[in-house]
This record gives C-alpha cells, structure tokens and sequence, in this order.
C-alpha cells in the first residue's frame, strides 16, 4: 500500500509541474530548538491512527447499509479552537467544512462545554452541509482543560422530511426536508438526555435502525475521545499543544510552496445543475478562482439565484466544495489539517444556488450543488495547472431512494434504502483512467457499493443486471471511468423511487481535448406492455410488480485528445468493455482488425492523420453549454414517454 | 521418536529446523532458490543429512513430520505469473471482479491507477442461470451457455477456471453442473467453485477468493505434488504438511481441494513460533515480531489463539478465508530513511534490499538505511556482522548518514543515526498498535516474542514504548518461522450459511449443520492417523445485531448438541466483544446469526524440551569486550560491555547497556533493561 502511494508519487512528480525546489524550511529548522523532530513524526502518526480507529468503529458498527456500506460519513479531530488537526479517511465534502459547523458550536455553548457532552446537529445553517448530515461532537478534556473535538459526521437514512428520504430535492423550504436539529446536547457531563433522544427519534422514520447508527456515531467519537486523552497524557498538555500547532505549521508551509507553484492570476469556470427539481432546467453555477502567491479565493458570485427547491447549496458545502479541486491538485501526502486550509477562502452571494437565504432548502447541497461548484472550480483550474487537473465526475444519477413495505417475510417490513450500485463513474487525470463508481465528488470515490447478495437478501427486489456500460465514458488520452448497465425488479410488490440526482443532462466534463460522459439516465418498463417511461435525474414514481427499472449511468469525463491515446490501449479497453470497435475507428482513429483482435497500425496512422486535419479545433474544456448530453433523445423509442422533474 | 523438520522458503534464504528426538535443535539456512525453490530444499535437506553422518534416504525415513512453508501460491499472485484464468459467473454479472467493492483508496490523489484484475473481461464468461436469495432456481442453468463459454476458453488455451455464481452458497447446484460439463468440454483443466472456497455471503469477496485460488492451483500442484512424490521415493513415509495461512498445517491433497489456504504460508507460523518458546514459561499473551531486511511482520497471541483476520488482500483482492492477521509494513534493516519535501524524517517503505544492500555494504547504495544506523550507534559490530561472513564499512554508514540526513536537519552524525533507529521504532510501534488496537486489546499485558536477523536491536525499545515488560528471544530467532512450522498443529476451517437469530434460535437446523461440518473434518483427520482424542473442534458464529452489516465471529459452546437457550450466552458473547472493540452495546436488541464455522485440529504429539541446568559461573566469563555505544537515554556514546551470546549460560544475567552477539544476530540491551538465559536456553529482556 504505502510502496504503491511512493511510487505514484514519484511518477506524479515527473510531470512537468512548476513546484519549486527551494523548500529549505525544514521542520527541525524552521521550528528551531523546542520541536524535536522525531517527536514531532511520533505525534503526526498518532492522530493518524487514532482517526482510523474511530473510521473503523463507525464503519464496522453501523446499521443502515448507507454508512455500513456507502461509507456516508466522516471522522476528524479538530483543536478546542475547532481547527482541523487530522483527517483520514473521509469524505472531502465533510471534512472541508467541519471546522465551520465546530465554530458554530462553540459559539453556541461557550463556557457550558464540558467533559462527557455530545452535541449533536444536522442545522445548514449553523454551518452543517445539509440536514441529512447529522454531527456529533465530543469535547476532549485532560486535566480540566479543553485539549481537542472528536467529530463523526454521518449522513442519515431519514430525516423525517415530508418524504422518505433524508436528500428530499423537491421541498419548499427547511420545514419540509427535515428536523431541523441545531447545536443541542444529547450527553450532558456523561448522562444521556433521554428526553432530547427521544424527541429525536420520534420525528425519523425507521427509528430502530437510526439508533443503532447514532450509536455507531457515538461509539466512533468515544473511541477517539479515550484515545486522545491518552495521547494528552502521555506529552501533556503544553508538549501537546506545542506539537500540535507545528504539525499545522508544517502542513501549511508545503501547502504554500504548493499554491505559489500555481500561476497568480483569476480562472473562470461555468457548469450547470440539470434543474432544480421542480421543473426549471440549467442552473448556472460560476467560479472565479483567484490565486495572489500562496492564498486562492473562489468566488461564486457568477452564479443563478436560489431555487425554489432543496437543490441549494450551503455556506459549509460552498467552503468545502471550493476546497475539495484544489486539494487534489497538491501533493496528496500533505496532511490536511487548519494549516492547508487556510489557504482557501469562498464566497457567495447570500441567496445564490450556491449559497442560499434561510428558510430555503438546502437538502441536496452535498451532492448536486456542492458537485456541481466542484466542477466550475476544476474548469477554472484547468486554465491555471492544466497538467494537474482531472476530467467531470459523474454526479449522483442513478443513486434512488427506495422505499415501501418488505412483503417478503412472515411480517411485512417498513424498508429504506439509498442504492448506490447503479451510479455514475469518474473522471480521468492527466497520468491515467478513470475509475468506476465515484458516485459523486462529494466523496471523490470514497464511497462503496452494496453487494448483490446482500441487497436482495436485506430489501425487496432483486438485481438482474450490474455491468460496465460500455462507450459511456469520456473519451480522451485517458478515459473516464465507466458507467453502470443497471437493471432492477421488485419482488413481493412494487415500491417507491425518488430519484435526487443531478449530472445526466450536464454530463461530466472533459479537459484538455478530450470529451465529456454520457450523461446517462434511466428509465422503468412495463414487462407486459414493453412501455418505457424516462425519468430526468430526478422524480418520484411507483415501481409496480410488473415493472423494472433500468439506469444507464454517466461515465468520467476524458483527460487529452483522443487521437493521442496509445492505440494498444484502446484494445485494452474494448478488451475490458469500455469502448467498442466502432468508437475506437470513430473518435479514436484505431482499426482494429478481427480474429485475433489486434491494431492495425498502418491504416491507423492514415485514419489519424486525417482526423487531425478535418475536425474542429479541441477545447481545454467541454462542454461548455448547459444541456449538452444526448443520451435520453438517442434511446428515446416512438411511444416512450420522458418525465421532467416527475413528482 | 524420530526427527522433526520445519522447512520455511524466505527471500534471501530457505531455513530449516530440525530437532532429533532428544531434543535436540540443529537448524540450517540455505540460499533460496526463486526459479525453482525445490532445489534448495533438496540442498538443504542433502546437507542435514551429511550433517548428521546418514544417507538422505536414512534421514528422510526417520522424519516423523515434515513442515513446508512454501512461497510459490504467493509469488504467483504477487509477480502475476499464474497460468491463463478464466471466470464463469451469472449472466449480467461480469464485472463483479472489476466493480470490486466500489471503493478508490487515496481519494485526494488523482494520479491512482486501479491494479489490475486478475481476469480481463474476455476471459470472464456470463452463464445463463440464476437463483434467488433461497436458493431457488428462478432461471434454471442453460446448458448451452455452458459449452459455448467451454469452447472460447478453450481457444483461450485457459489453463484454470473459476466458477463463482450468484447465491451459489444457498445452492450449489448450478456450480455443480457446470464443473460436470467443464469436465467433458476442457478435459484436464482444474475447476475451481466458489461454494467449496469460500462459502460465504457477498459476490465479491466469495468471486475473489476463487479466482485466487483457481489462479494459483496449477503451479502448487506442481510444485507440491513434485516434492511429495522426492520425498517418497527418498524414503519419507508420512504426509507431507503444508503450512496454510490460517496458523495450521494441512495435506497436499487437502490444500490442493482448497488452493486459498496454501498463500502467505510462511508468516502465518509467526504466532506458534511465539508461542512455542512462550507458553514453555507460562506466557500466553504474546505479540510475534520478526524484522528481516526488507519487513517487519506482527501478529497478536491472546490466550494462546493467534488473532485472525477476514480482511486479507493481494492486489486489492480479498482472500475472504480467515488468516492469520500478520500485519506487515516495509521497515527492516533495508529500510531507507529520507526527508520529505516538509523537511520531516522519514524511514521506509522503500528498502535498499539485498541489492544494493545498506550503504555500508559499499555495492553502490548511497542511502542510508536502518542497518546503516544500528552500525553508527554501535549497535552492530562492523567486524562481526553475520557472523563475520559478511565484510561491511562503517565509514560509508557515517558518510551516508551525514550527507543525507545530518547536515540538512543540522542534526550531528549520531544524533541523525539515533533519529533514524527512533523513527522506524516509531514505525514498528505504530504497526503493533494497529493490530493491538484495532482488537481493542492493550499491549501492555503482552510479551513480546523476537524473530528475524534485526529484531533483537529494536525489541527492546520497543517494549519500551509499549509499556510491554518483557521481551523473549527464543534460541531460533534467526529461522523463526520454520521453527514455528513444526509447533503447529494440522488444521482444517470449515464454514457454512444459515440465517436465523438469537429471539427465534432455529437450534435444530444449526446442529445438522455442525454435524455435518464436524462429521467431514473428522473423517479427513482420523484418514490421516489422528486418534479422535488428539482432534480438538472449535464453533463459532458470524453475529451482529439485526440490520447492522458488518458481522463479528464469536466463539459458541463447543460441546455436544446446542440447546435453544444456548442463545442467551451467545448473544451475551458478542455484546461484550462489541462492547470491548467498540465502546458500547446494544443490549435490548436481538443478534443475528447468518455463518456457522468450525475450526479442526489435529493435536501434535508434545515433546519435551531439552532443560539446561543452572550455571554458577558468573556472566563475565561470557564478555567479549567493549566499544563505544550511543544511547538515547544518555545522549551520547558511552563504553558498553559486549558480550557473547553464545557463552550466556542459564542463571546468568547481563545488565543492560549492553550488547551480546550471535552469530545471526544482535541484542542491544538499553540502559535499565537485563537480559537473562532461561533454562530451555532462550533469552529474556526485562524491560523497565
């Protein structure tokens, strides 16, 4: 594992990246005497530690396959400044933004913090991404004083939104997507307050199973809560703090050398929500990425007003959303705590989509705003580091909520679940392809699939089909990773969908000549009748017993030209399932000749060269008009029908 | 009693352990052999023979047991040299190996490539069949399917096939059938399905496990069959056992039914090699450490059983069987240490290998490695090392040091090399604690048992930091695992599906299961000479609680029939292993209880250790002098009493600091700590 991260790295660093060399300010250096630099790698290593421990209580013990399996949630540590000290394994979304929601709370409360609290909150605006996220905070005391927050973010099955579903796109305004829960204690000083949890519990559906997640959540944060104050004995108190501050200092000096290594200058990128659920199409979202030496400021203001809908972002997502491209542009060993953070600052108007005014909804944030944000601050950073930068990710299409009653036991069931498996793919960068099921940039490819066996044996229906789709992918020098041929049917009777997605009618775009995904969609059909209904990337519908639904999903945008693509590599693909012959003569310029398949490199090298004449020129980005996927109008038969934001 | 003989293949030498029936310990090592790693058994097994005055055919007939640790299931995944593999599974399923479980590590690092899959998609065959999650036919198998997919393969010129079809662990019929067909349609090519590897909820990890297997089937039949049939022909009359990755030994015949169980054979004698020495002094917390030149591979021992993990992977493929939870990272004594752009010290994962070796080896490797550091602290004798069969300059040590690490921290040549030997202590600590930890189990209580050429130098800082008291190091230290090999008992793992829960425990249906299971495992050992009294079963149960995902196995009474109110204890079993692990429980809610194990050992006959007798001499008659020796604890080198580990009798005691040396290996005894011989003639370091 670490020997593959190396050599990535070392491969990564061959590119032609304008890092500077000069970077003398070593840790023992810069820190003069009192940082003993061992000590200092002691105590770097051990946050890391202690935050997996707490990634695998969370994960191992959860009840809903959403955090279990999905791995929806995150875990940090953070200062009793709420500064971000250590970040492991979660999702960008999240972690960019916890410190925003910790402030939040320690307002809050001030001096009515103490040894043994929980706060808990879901509230965007108190800083939270969306009110499917649920926070739980333990503060971590040793010796009486407030040393560190151990912090679990985990999103919901249910939310008691005026639908199942804790991502509920279409609702007017807060009261409808859900219990609004800000900062409140469910532990005061060690006593669970019964009352509170029980208030808590009576306004979300599937209460049984919610708890067992809460009790994974809090189970996850005591687990770092012991761990830290083990920590703090043994380098007390003021070592601590000392090493603690230097790990941040040291963090923020390689993300400085990082951005200076960006050309200063303002980037312009533009993307589109597909609508806003309700029916209105092609909401503009626009960044303008500025970098001044070592400091970059995203700014939304190019962006639509707010919708009428859930499909808003927050002021955590916002944050975060800016964060996240420019994250993965730098050298991913950098530990990502306070000190690379504030390097980043965002801004949006107040009452933009990306931004929006309470009361508006903001149930969707994470997902189809916060991707959508994501994916304007790429297109503009591909402007500035062309080389660094990935092609669009899929967003969460085909990533529905079902819902309804289990028929098939002796007792009927009241079931819930979010399925994943059916999701979009990722973009490619600029060293390799894509890979399958990112889902969303919300998590950047940390989320997991449910297996087949599992779903069918835990919900009602069944999976007839979970394949690669194949020529779904943005073509480039590098693809996409692939969508998903997806195929499901009830069993025991019909049930409810409601579809929240975003990124089939704006598919993920491509960089630097290559081409955006498909988009994709989905559709049911009636067994009997052989009629289809396509749906947009959102809807509610009945899935009847004698219907199936089919999801075709995007996937990844490309990265480079096409024609520039090793043409041995477009016979791995099509060997792999991801391209076809017909793509490979037709966007590729590759023949390949049959039995055994092999390329034909002579009539190659002819159909390439001419390719290069005739076609227009590439662009560093693509597309770059809303609307753009053809996937629906090219399935579309006579008699099907397609529904626009059903509800 | 005749002689007993663990044979363990390592990367740079294949070592022997052999004991006669006194008691005796004659151990060997014998350069490997990567291209056919059966030659240096045969050369190692030769010059035993010569070693003991008698013909190999005589040596070989007075063999009671022969334990092999072999290599070759590991590097054929691990260098991706397996035969052409082809997969059959439910059509519209062809990607299950591809899709994985949906999850990219490293999510800031866009520059990831996937590794690749061990079948490319033309060689992964849709069938025409499908049950349903009871087992139910919904589509019955299509025959056709069948030979048409027989016939590409066959173009393919496939050499091994997998068979791994959805809910086939509720009913194997369908994979049944197929291998009936395969049988007539690829005449001669093994087939390998997944309800006999792996028969396990979850395509993937079940899908996995099988190509896996299917994959490295054809070259350890070669290899074992091969061995066996030298062994015989020599005179050898008894099963040839295998070391399998569960911690037990298994037949040829049971482990080419079951190609799974034949990877990382070697490590996974680590936790009997700690034990053995341990449990002879009433120790049954131990945690195995063994740091060679390239890695530095852990496991925990509680109470006598070796932790076990379902999470082992090759190549981001899981393995989906229990194993013995060897966690492994790249720190030994090859280990490089570096600065990273932040100007933070660093040691490992990277090695300088056995070519070009540390520095001090002077073949051309200009970076300084933990070897490297031991040497400039002290620690290892330039005159001395390997026994003196290897001629090192400690000069290029310091320059190593001083160039790359020294003068750009503005640390002092020794006080870099300290740096380095805190950092990969640091590096080895972690790994103990991720193992120890993520079991919820303090160190603290645990001893630590010593393998490899280098551990002896770190065990005792390490113990240190852990808070761990002492530090054993048997007297086969140097060739830990083959050692361990022999300690072994033969062992079989058996699992089965059955869903039920502890409201509504369907008892009856849970017993079938376990006689069956037991019933098989049993006749397998008695066909190999066990009596059943020397057969020890355990049960376990794969629990969590209703609608949780994740399942924990926990043990559940072992004796006789379950009763229905057996539900009782095992629900309390796992709250409390929940709540240990986890922090809490969930007490009012009902468990789920979905696998059933069972775990069979073949109990060795037990031997007795040879006792030494108390010496009276004093520890000085074993001193071999003095050198200088830099010590954290003292800031500064310091003269330090060497002494010769060899001449340290039982009853004597070095108080530290100090070194003693051995032929193939160094103990560096810190200030504080003593060393002392126990009567079985293993060391023991009593860590302040």
């Amino acid at each position: 594992m670490m020997s593959i991260k190396n050599a990535i790295k070392q491969k990564s660093s061959k590119k032609p990246r304008k890092i500077q060399k000069s970077n003398k300010k070593s840790v023992a250096k810069k820190s003069s005497k009192s940082i003993d630099p061992i000590t200092f790698a002691v105590i770097l290593n051990r946050f890391k530690t202690i935050a997996d421990e707490m990634t695998i209580t969370m994960e191992k013990t959860a009840w809903t396959s959403i955090i279990a399996l999905a791995r929806d949630y995150s875990v940090a540590i953070y200062d009793y400044k709420a500064r971000q000290v250590c970040m492991q394994d979660a999702l960008p979304i999240h972690t960019n933004s916890m410190h925003v929601v910790l402030k939040e709370i320690s307002e809050t409360f001030k001096d009515n913090i103490y040894e043994g609290d929980v706060i808990v909150t879901n509230d965007p605006y108190s800083g939270n991404t969306h009110v499917g996220d649920f926070v739980t905070a333990t503060p971590v005391f040793h010796k009486g004083k407030h040393m560190f927050w151990s912090v679990a973010k985990g999103h919901q099955l249910d939310v008691g939104a005026y639908v199942p579903n804790s991502v509920a796109i279409q609702a007017s305004d807060v009261w409808q997507e859900g219990l609004q829960l800000p900062p409140i204690k469910f532990y005061e000083k060690g006593e669970r307050c019964e009352d509170v949890v029980r208030m808590y519990l009576a306004n979300v559906r599937w209460q049984e199973w919610l708890y067992g997640d809460l009790m994974a959540q809090l189970g996850s944060i005591w687990t770092g809560e012991r761990r830290l104050k083990e920590l703090s004995k043994e380098y007390g108190n003021a070592e601590l703090e000392k090493y603690m501050e230097s790990i941040l200092d040291y963090a923020d000096r390689r993300m400085s050398e990082e951005v200076k290594s960006y050309p200063d200058g303002d980037y312009h990128g533009v993307s589109w929500l597909d609508s806003d659920g309700k029916g209105k199409s092609n909401i503009k979202i626009g960044a303008k990425v500025s970098v001044r030496g070592d400091k970059i400021h995203v700014d939304f203001s190019n962006s639509d007003p707010q919708n009428a809908s859930g499909n808003n972002g927050s002021r955590g997502v916002m944050q975060a959303a800016a964060g996240i491209p420019i994250l993965c542009t730098i050298d991913s060993t950098i530990p990502h705590n306070d000190g690379v953070l504030r390097h980043i600052t965002a801004d949006a108007p107040v009452g933009s989509v990306c931004n929006a005014k309470y009361p508006a909804s903001t149930a969707a944030a994470t997902v189809g705003p916060g991707d959508t944000m994501q994916e304007a601050v790429w297109k503009a950073l591909a402007h500035a580091v062309p080389d660094r930068v990935m092609g669009g990710n899929g967003k969460d299409g085909n990533l529905p909520m079902l819902h309804g009653v289990d028929r098939r036991g002796k007792k009927d069931i009241d079931f819930g679940m979010m399925l994943f498996n059916a999701a979009a793919a990722g973009g490619a960068s600029a060293t390799c392809d894509g890979w399958p099921y990112f889902m969303t940039s919300a998590g950047m490819g940390g989320l997991k699939i449910m297996s087949v066996e599992l779903c069918e044996l835990f919900y009602p229906f069944r999976i007839d089909r979970q394949e690669i789709a194949a020529d779904s992918v943005g073509h480039g020098k590098y693809i996409g990773g692939p969508g998903i041929d997806f195929c499901l049917s009830p069993v025991g009777g019909g049930f409810q969908c409601e579809l929240f997605g975003e990124g089939q009618s704006n598919p993920p775009f491509s960089v630097m000549g290559g081409m955006p995904g498909i988009g994709g969609g989905s559709y049911k059909e009636n067994l009997r009748t052989k009629k289809r209904k396509y749906y947009s990337s959102k809807g509610r519908f009945e899935l009847a017993a004698n219907e199936i639904w089919v999801g075709v999903s995007s996937g990844g945008g490309g990265y480079g030209d096409p024609l520039e693509r090793e043409p041995d590599a477009v016979l791995e693909s099509i060997i792999d399932g991801m391209l076809t012959v017909e793509s490979a003569r037709n966007i590729y310029g590759v023949i390949i000749s049959k039995n055994p398949m092999t390329v034909n490199l002579k009539e190659t090298k002819a159909l390439r060269k001419k390719k290069r004449k005739t076609r227009k020129p590439r662009e560093i980005t693509s597309p770059n008009i809303p609307g753009a996927a053809t996937w629906v109008k090219e399935n579309l038969r006579a008699g099907d029908e397609y529904l626009l934001d059903a509800h | 009693m005749g002689h007993i003989l663990g044979v363990d293949i390592g990367g740079t030498f294949t070592h022997f352990s052999l004991i006669d029936g006194k008691g005796e310990i004659s151990l060997w090592k014998q350069a490997t052999t990567p291209k056919d790693p059966a030659i240096a058994v045969k050369a190692g097994l030769t010059a035993l023979a010569e070693a003991e005055g008698v013909s190999i055919d005589d040596f070989l007939k007075d063999l009671d047991l022969f334990v092999h640790g072999q290599t070759i299931a590991t590097n054929t995944v691990i260098q991706r040299n397996g035969p052409k593999t082809a997969l059959l599974c439910t059509e519209g399923f062809r990607d299950v190996l591809y899709f994985r479980d949906g999850f990219k590590p490293d999510r800031y690092n866009i520059n990831l490539p996937r590794s690749k899959d061990f079948i490319r998609r033309d060689s992964r065959l849709p069938i025409k069949e499908r049950m349903d999650y009871r087992g139910k036919a919904l589509v019955k198998l299509d025959e056709k399917s069948v030979r048409d997919a027989a016939k590409i393969l066959k173009k393919q010129k496939v050499e091994s096939v997998a068979v791994a079809l959805l809910w086939s662990i509720m009913n194997p019929k369908h994979e049944r059938q197929v291998k009936k067909i395969l049988a007539k349609e690829l005449p001669g090519v093994p087939v390998v399905l997944s309800s006999d590897v792996l028969p396990m909820i979850r395509e993937w990890e079940r899908t996995s496990s099988t190509v896996l297997s299917a994959y490295i089937l054809p070259k350890i039949s070669t290899y074992m069959l091969e061995l066996e049939n030298y062994l015989e022909k020599n005179g050898f009359a008894q099963n040839l056992l295998i070391m399998q990755l569960n911690g037990g030994t298994a037949t040829v015949k049971q482990l080419l039914d079951r190609p799974i169980y034949a990877l990382a054979s070697g490590p996974a004698a680590g936790p009997a090699a700690g034990l053995y020495c341990a449990d002879r002094v009433g120790v049954k917390d131990v945690i195995t450490i063994d740091m060679g030149g390239t890695s530095f591979d852990v496991c925990m021992v509680t109470d006598g059983q070796p932790d076990l993990t379902k999470d082992l992977r090759v190549h981001d493929n899981p393995v989906g069987v229990a194993a013995v939870n060897v966690h492994s990272i790249g720190a030994g004594g090859g280990s490089i240490a570096w600065i990273d752009k932040g100007g933070a010290l660093q040691v490992g994962p990277m090695s300088a290998g056995a070519e070009p070796g540390p520095a001090c080896y002077e073949m051309g490797g200009e970076n300084p490695t933990v070897t490297d550091a031991n040497v400039v602290l002290g620690y290892i004798n330039p005159d001395y090392f390997l026994g003196g069969r290897r001629e090192i300059n400690p000069k290029a040590s310091f320059r190593a040091i001083e160039k790359k690490i020294a003068k750009p921290l503005g640390l002092t040549t020794e006080k870099a090399a300290d740096g380095i030997y805190q950092i990969v202590n640091t590096n080895m600590v972690d790994a103990i604690r991720v193992v120890s930890v993520e079991k919820g189990i303090d160190p603290r209580g645990y001893s630590l048992v010593v393998g490899g050429g280098a551990g002896a130098i770190h065990a005792g800082a390490l113990g240190r930091e852990l808070g761990i008291k002492q530090a054993i190091i048997p007297q086969y230290t140097g060739v830990f695992c083959s050692y361990g090999m022999i300690a072994s008992d033969v062992r079989t793992d058996l699992i089965k599906a059955f869903a039920t829960n502890t409201s509504d425990f369907e008892v009856k249906r849970v017993n079938e299961i376990f006689a069956e299971m037991e019933a098989e495992a049993v006749a397998e050992l008695r066909s190999q000479g066990f009596a059943r009294s020397k057969i020890e079963i355990s049960r376990y149960a794969d629990a969590k609680y209703s609608n949780q995902i994740h399942e924990l196995t926990v043990p559940i009474p072992s004796k006789g029939k379950l009763k229905k109110s057996d539900s009782g204890s095992i629900a309390e079993e796992f709250h409390s292993l929940h709540e240990r692990l986890f922090t809490y429980a969930v007490r009012e809610s009902a468990v789920d209880l979905f696998h059933w194990r069972i775990t069979a050992r073949g109990k060795l006959a037990e031997r007795e250790a040879v006792v030494h007798k108390r010496s009276r001499r004093p520890v000085s008659d074993a001193k071999k002098g003095t050198r200088m020796v830099y010590f954290n604890e003292y800031g500064k080198y310091r003269r330090t009493n060497i002494y010769d580990g060899d001449l340290i009798r039982y009853g004597m005691t070095v108080e530290g600091p100090a070194i003693v040396e051995q032929a193939n290996s160094t103990f560096v005894i810190p200030p504080k700590q003593t060393l002392k011989a126990n009567k079985y003639g293993d060391f023991v370091i009593g860590i302040s």
